[in-house]
């Protein structure tokens, strides 16, 4: 019940700013699509760099989606409109909100990702994206939902929620299999990378658009961060002294 | 009943709140009085559980107050100083999102809506976005929110802070009915009037710990209910009698810079505060 009360300000939300949103997910995506795509034309592995860089902007555009969703929105009514203590206060289980910030947050992140595939429907790519795609977005949304939650909770000021998007999103975006493969990297540095959650969802969409097995590392991966941060924002809501 | 055991709050070296033990009855009017920095947010804040204490509990009823206490914190609504709610719902939306987080059915939550936003005379302004209001407005809307749930203990953090005189004799009427109901209220204030007026019994607190305990009218008497205020050349300095005709008495015996009044929790509050601060 909590977790549809949580859904139902997301939804709120999603339909005050809908223009906003839409614009705000599609810009980003659709820029590195258009440069590095249909821009610099070039091939990757024989193929078309297009058909490498729309999985990978589609993962990207899932994260960047649920984590500025909860990170910014989270550091305002915690620590600017103080809307948390409505939450604090109230008979509404703490893990039910949480659970429903993450769900509200990978949904954000999965409509980001599915206006990039809309988009990028007309062009004949000959990519698969199935049932297990979406489920990879929306797995790679909660991942960043409750990586964004924990910073949420130790953002100072609601200035902070911006810089994590630069320390944070920003070098993942670039580094994590979005625009080239972690096989490129130097050893040491590749494993490094290989181990963060966009790399795993950029690889396994890519794979499963390419018609093969997504694998079961990356899911693996995945849950581990989820239920890594989960727990850590679970810790927080319930344990935090000065929230 | 609230009772507070060995209520501390820290932050860091510095104690907000210090080994505050108190018990406040069902269906009691209680203020907690103070300088600024004397402990009164940070005590509602513990016990809305935004804050948790460094040491000592919290029972309501018998059973602990923590973040995990659905039941207890059911009982619980709260107004805090600041206008703590969405910046960008509307007043129907703000309603709407507490009634959901109390488990409220959808045609109560419609129904309390309306009947709390026409009381406050606030019903034409629902579609309103709360960042669109006065600050009396969100006050207003924050005092609704509180009572749609029907709450049996109301904590309340400077409810009044920059109302109107109007406003504020109006949320005085509208506490006072929902203290009838037998609702137990908390209230932090500034206006010692408000809580003279309102308060069956008041705690006067200073740098966290707990000075004076007692009815407004006891309190007062302690001090004493007649005071002659006279104008010397350090100010304005009071003297407090016990019975009027000792009062009067050194009155005709002052200048006529002098003047005679009732004692007020005011008298007794800055005397006490600003002993301490000295």
């Amino acid at each position: 019940m909590g977790i549809l009360t949580v859904l139902w300000e997301k939804w709120v939300e999603f339909r005050r700013d809908f223009y906003k949103i839409t614009a705000s997910a599609l810009v980003t995506p659709v820029m590195y699509l258009i440069i590095f795509g249909l821009g610099i034309q070039t091939t990757s592995h024989g193929e078309p760099y297009l058909h490498f860089l729309i999985p990978g902007v589609v993962a990207m555009a899932t994260m960047t989606g649920s984590f500025s969703a909860i990170a910014q929105n989270m550091s305002v009514q915690r620590l600017y409109e103080k809307a948390l203590d409505q939450v604090m206060v109230s008979p509404t289980p703490l893990w039910q909100f949480i659970t429903g910030q993450v769900i509200g947050g990978s949904l954000r992140g999965m409509y980001a990702g599915c206006m990039i595939l809309l988009l990028t429907f007309p062009i004949r790519t000959d990519l698969i994206f199935n049932g297990m795609s979406f489920f990879i977005m929306f797995l790679n949304g909660t991942v960043f939902s409750t990586i964004a939650l924990v910073l949420s909770f130790l953002a100072k000021s609601y200035t902070d929620a911006p810089r994590y998007t630069s320390f944070i999103i920003m070098p993942m975006s670039f580094l994590c299999n979005t625009f080239f493969s972690t096989d490129q990297m130097p050893a040491g540095f590749r494993q490094v990378v290989s181990c963060l959650p966009l790399s795993q969802s950029c690889e396994m969409i890519r794979n499963i658009a390419n018609g093969m097995s997504p694998g079961w590392k990356g899911f693996l991966i995945l849950g581990i961060y989820l239920v890594v941060f989960g727990m850590i924002s679970m810790g927080f809501i319930y344990k935090k002294k000065n929230l | 009943m609230i009772e507070l055991r060995n209520l501390t709050k820290n932050f860091g070296s510095f104690t907000a709140v210090d080994h505050l033990d108190l018990i406040i009855g069902t269906g009691e009017f209680f203020g907690l009085l103070g300088p600024n920095g004397a402990g009164k947010t940070t005590t509602i804040s513990m016990m809305s559980t935004v804050l948790l204490p460094s040491e000592g509990e919290i029972f309501i009823d018998g059973k602990k107050l923590d973040r995990k206490a659905a039941e207890v914190k059911r009982k619980l609504s709260v107004i805090t100083q600041e206008y703590s709610m969405r910046q960008d719902m509307t007043m129907d939306e703000v309603m709407q999102y507490q009634g959901k987080l109390y488990y409220l059915p959808r045609k109560v939550i419609k129904e309390k809506s309306e009947e709390l936003l026409e009381f406050a005379g606030l019903i034409d302004f629902r579609k309103r976005t709360v960042r669109h209001l006065s600050g009396g407005m969100k006050r207003k809307l924050m005092i609704c929110r509180a009572l749609m749930v029907e709450p049996e203990i109301l904590l309340l953090d400077e409810p009044t802070a920059g109302m109107d005189a109007l406003s504020r004799r109006q949320m005085w009427n509208l506490l006072r009915q929902v203290n009838t109901q037998k609702r137990t209220i908390i209230l932090t204030t500034h206006y010692m009037e408000e809580a003279q007026t309102l308060c069956d019994r008041v705690a006067l607190l200073n740098r966290g710990k707990l000075q004076k305990l007692d009815t407004p009218e006891a309190l007062i008497r302690e001090q004493g209910e007649f005071a002659v205020d006279e104008i010397t050349e350090n100010g304005v300095s009071t003297r407090y009698f016990h019975n009027r005709e000792d009062a009067i008495r050194y009155l005709e015996n002052t200048g006529p810079q002098a003047s005679f009044r009732a004692t007020t929790l005011e008298d007794v509050f800055v005397e006490c505060a600003g002993r301490k601060l000295g």
